[in-house]
């Protein structure tokens, strides 16, 4: 598994791994040998092709895959997709004894809707 | 008086050491959920059981769901001889957490609180970072949600300040 900002690197070890010159692994991958040069000295960087290209030259089928950095957990970060943003942004307007008091005033209209339903449900 | 406020007006007035977590916790970070029931971690100091003691007495404490008829004392003795306790009360549920997965007791938390005013009272709340810490620690399916959210009014939280 190789970062990606250390691409040069990475060619530079395949074909010698390969043990190609620039000059051989240029020609294998339809390139020029001093295009091989500055991407191994990292004073270019290569398409997605072209790293493509090289890495077949060498023996190398290219792998692309997003790999979550430490600590980001990703069905957690699925879940985050679905939370309205917009309700947080309101709430976050208010100071905390409003938001709490908001909550109490939420209870105490749950427990009447509760009570109604009983009642509504004795009348049946 | 709504139900929260009788709660906390009863544990401010008794002087209990305790903080704010779960749900109403969640509320006062900007959460948009609700919940039905206020968590709190107690200090386990002799003193604040006994404080804690008085300040719920008059709400008739018992244990949440246990059969109608089974014998529970309200006392330090109980308390003491437990530690987390769901209860319902006449102004409504209440847990008491002595201590808590991923957090640990009131001491350990102590230094990851805010004080807030509350209905005129103020109270130490469990920290943002701290209560996604709880949450994760917690490690149940339905705080995936919960710990999306909180994550998000860190989010927002920061992209304000």
């Amino acid at each position: 598994m190789y970062d990606i900002t250390r691409v040069n690197e990475l060619l530079r070890q395949i074909r010698e791994g390969a043990a190609l010159s620039q000059r051989e692994f240029a020609s294998a991958a339809g390139t020029s040998q001093s295009a091989v040069a500055n991407l191994e000295q990292g004073l270019a960087n290569p398409t997605v092709e072209t790293l493509a290209r090289l890495l077949r030259a060498a023996g190398y089928a290219m792998v692309v895959d997003a790999i979550p950095l430490p600590g980001t957990d990703r069905v957690v970060e699925r879940y985050k997709v679905d939370v309205d943003r917009t309700l947080i942004r309101e709430n976050l307007k208010k100071s905390v004894n409003e938001r709490v008091r908001s909550l109490a005033e939420w209870q105490a209209a749950g427990a009447e809707l509760e009570r109604a339903a009983r009642t509504a449900k004795r009348r049946k | 008086m709504t139900q929260l406020e009788r709660l906390l007006t009863a544990l401010g007035k008794a002087n209990v050491e305790f903080i704010i977590v779960g749900g109403v916790a969640a509320r006062a970070h900007g959460s948009s959920r609700l919940t039905d029931d206020l968590d709190v971690v107690y200090a386990r100091s002799p003193g604040n059981l006994a404080r804690l003691v008085d300040a719920l007495a008059s709400l008739r404490p018992y244990l949440r769901g246990a059969p109608a008829g089974l014998p529970f004392e309200w006392s330090v003795t109980t308390i003491r001889a437990g530690l987390n306790f769901t209860l319902t009360t006449t102004a409504g549920a209440i847990d008491l957490l002595g201590e808590i997965t991923g957090g640990g007791t009131y001491d350990d938390l102590a230094s990851h609180t805010l004080p807030v005013t509350l209905f005129g009272r103020e109270v130490l709340l469990l920290d943002l970072p701290a209560l996604i810490r709880v949450k994760r620690a917690a490690g149940r399916p339905k705080d995936l949600e919960v710990i999306a959210e909180l994550e998000v009014i860190e989010e927002e939280s920061r992209r304000h300040q």
